[in-house]
């Protein structure tokens, strides 16, 4: 896995310091860990890194501060990949964050992170400018009493399909969780686009938008 | 010593009356009051009888009706400027009754309107003012012929009214009819009897101006205010919100504990035991770091630790256990856990409800929090007792005093609390103390 450069923001520093650690441990660079929203603009602007991880709910008013500051990110440096975690999913947020553009973005639950590897492998791909949406966005946006026609002929399968392409996965990506061939995928992938109506497409981001902007984020 | 000492003050009292701001305000009072009665009078009775004649008369009832329905209204509106003369210048602040606004058919509006007891009341204020009204500005004729008579002698000294033939001397004028006519002065010496006669007048106006004023405040209260039954549904409106609004309060720091405290602990010990396991490599191979492995799983333990501690700590502050078996145990181990020490009697021969043990309890913890925090106490008195059906907390403490219903010292949150079961927090805190603060509950909420 390539090296990245690291801005952590996260206002409880039990999470913050095990954060920097497990990256570090991982031979990632940690250039700065902070407890709130200004010292995050204040570091990436500093140490312009590939990625952050930013916690949504900082002092001081305990709302949406992370949610601002990720936005302000991406205007100022466009490249900068910003990974969002919070220990709820509101679909609202992840609209937002995605009403410009869904590369270098990801949205997470913070219980995510309990898995490493996959936290790591979720951090490399928004890093590397793709996408990274926690299951929680794709089940709430599909639910929620919404009444999206063609997703009922949905096979079971393809359903578990539309969620990792919603999550931001390639199609080897997605046949190596689903234990099945590349081929197979393909098959799967072919017909969600065909029954969902969805202009056919290989670049993970525009799956993911595509996605998205059917279930109505 | 102290008996003289108060004489004194009370007989400055006495002289100083016509000087006050309160005697001028009450002056002004009866001096604007008048009109307004006057013209409300007049209007209100005019429509009123006018009303009720044509009502009785059947042939035009309903315009009769109408007219009486106007004239309430019309007393509504003589009330409210009545009510800001009382506020503005007694600082007798009584709440408006509710607007009517009544909805559905003309009938219905018209029934609605006539059982308006807030417009009756108001017109029976509006009715009764004349004469009260009548009586005040009597009470004002004492200050003139006070200030009148007192300056007789210098009335005399400039435009030299002596008595010249036919005429009987300068009269004297009394507020109170005196039989066989006012005396008059027939010299300049005589004069300064009707000087004297003035000061002791001006002397007693204010008190005879408070007297009626105070019955004028009196029928203010007890006519103009939005009556029993109304008072009654407004402050339930008001601790209802603030019973609604406590527990949305509850709620919020709830879980604004649970999401900064348990959760964030708990993702850290599912991470490092993650981490841990990771560090373990697969089946069978040798730990590469065992140290690392062992700082992992200290750093998972301490947050497991916390989270219990943290979890404990708030089911404890939603409820505390030991308030199953009762207020005198709970009391007993508050007391015992205080660092500053308590001496704790308790006498509740009849069990309160839940509801009120729990608020009773928090108030108790609360105000020793209070205590160990803020006054300096070096020991504490706490006492729950039974009487007249109320349940009665009192906790004294030895500090340096000086505790308010100001913000920082929870006291407000408190009162609110109390309050919602129709309870009421006493505080008595004088700068150099002692404070004693007092809790009364209703034993069923």
């Amino acid at each position: 896995m390539r090296r990245m450069r690291v801005v952590i923001a996260e206002d409880a520093a039990v999470l913050r310091e095990l954060l920097a650690q497990m990256l570090t441990e991982r031979g990632h660079e940690v250039c700065a860990a902070v407890g709130d929203a200004d010292a995050l603009r204040a570091a990436v602007a500093e140490h312009r890194p590939d990625v952050s991880v930013v916690d949504i709910r900082m002092p001081p008013t305990h709302t949406d501060e992370g949610l601002h500051a990720a936005i302000d990110i991406r205007r100022e440096q466009p490249g900068a990949g910003v990974l969002l975690f919070s220990q709820y999913i509101e679909t609202k947020y992840a609209t937002r964050l995605l009403a410009e553009g869904s590369a270098g973005v990801g949205y997470l639950l913070k219980d995510r992170v309990a898995n490493v590897a996959e936290f790591t492998d979720a951090l490399a791909r928004v890093a590397a400018g793709g996408t990274a949406l926690d299951p929680e966005v794709v089940t709430q946006l599909a639910g929620a009493g919404r009444r999206v026609e063609g997703l009922a002929s949905l096979t079971a399968r393809e359903r578990e399909v539309l969620a990792l392409m919603a999550e931001g996965r390639s199609n080897a990506a997605i046949a190596q969780t689903l234990v099945v061939s590349a081929g197979t995928v393909e098959k799967h992938v072919a017909a969600i686009f065909s029954k969902l109506g969805l202009p056919a497409s290989e670049d993970a981001n525009r799956r993911v938008l595509a996605v998205l902007r059917y279930l109505g984020a | 010593m102290h008996d003289t000492y108060t004489g004194a003050v009370r007989r400055w009292a006495v002289l100083r009356a016509p000087f006050t701001t309160r005697a001028w305000a009450e002056v002004a009072y009866c001096l604007l009051g008048f009109p307004v009665a006057v013209i409300g009078f007049v209007l209100v009775l005019v429509l009123l009888v006018l009303g009720a004649g044509l009502t009785v008369s059947l042939l035009g009832a309903v315009l009769g009706l109408l007219l009486v329905v106007v004239s309430t209204g019309l007393a509504r509106v003589f009330a409210a400027v009545h009510r800001g003369l009382a506020a503005g210048l007694l600082g007798e602040r009584v709440p408006s009754p509710m607007l009517l606004r009544p909805a559905g058919r003309a009938f219905a509006r018209l029934d609605a309107r006539l059982r308006d007891a807030a417009g009756w009341r108001s017109a029976a204020y509006v009715l009764v003012k004349l004469p009260v009204a009548a009586v005040e500005l009597y009470a004002v004729g004492w200050w003139l012929t006070g200030l009148l008579n007192l300056s007789a002698p210098l009335r005399w000294a400039a435009f030299g009214q002596r008595p010249h033939e036919g005429a009987e001397g300068m009269p004297t004028i009394t507020p109170i009819p005196v039989g066989g006519g006012a005396p008059h002065s027939t010299s300049f010496a005589g004069t300064f009897v009707a000087a004297a006669i003035g000061a002791v007048t001006l002397l007693a106006a204010p008190w005879v101006t408070r007297g009626i004023v105070a019955v004028d405040r009196w029928l203010v209260r007890a006519l103009l205010g939005p009556g029993e039954l109304a008072q009654r549904v407004r402050n339930l409106e008001e601790t209802r919100a603030l019973a609604v609004d406590d527990s949305a309060a509850l709620l919020r720091r709830l879980e604004r504990d649970l999401h900064d405290g348990a959760q964030v602990r708990l993702v850290a010990l599912a991470m490092s035991l993650d981490m841990a396991k990771e560090g373990l490599g697969a089946d069978g191979e040798p730990v590469a770091d065992p140290g690392r492995l062992r700082r992992l799983l200290e750093t998972a333990h301490s947050n497991a630790t916390e989270a219990l501690t943290e979890l404990r700590d708030l089911a404890r502050g939603l409820h505390p256990p030991v308030l199953d078996d009762g207020l005198p145990d709970a009391l007993a181990t508050l007391a015992a856990r205080s660092t500053v020490p308590v001496e704790l009697t308790v006498d509740i021969p009849e069990r309160p409800t839940p509801a009120i043990e729990t608020i009773a309890y928090f108030c108790a913890a609360e105000l020793l929090t209070n205590v160990i925090k803020h006054s300096g106490a070096r020991r504490a008195v706490l006492r729950a007792r039974q009487e007249e059906g109320l349940l009665r907390l009192c906790l004294t403490d030895d500090g340096h005093g000086g505790a308010t219903l100001g913000a920082g010292s929870g006291l407000p949150g408190l009162t609110q609390r109390v309050r919602t079961v129709d309870g009421t927090l006493d505080i008595s805190s004088p700068d150099g103390g002692p404070t004693a603060v007092t809790v009364a509950l209703p034993l069923h909420a």
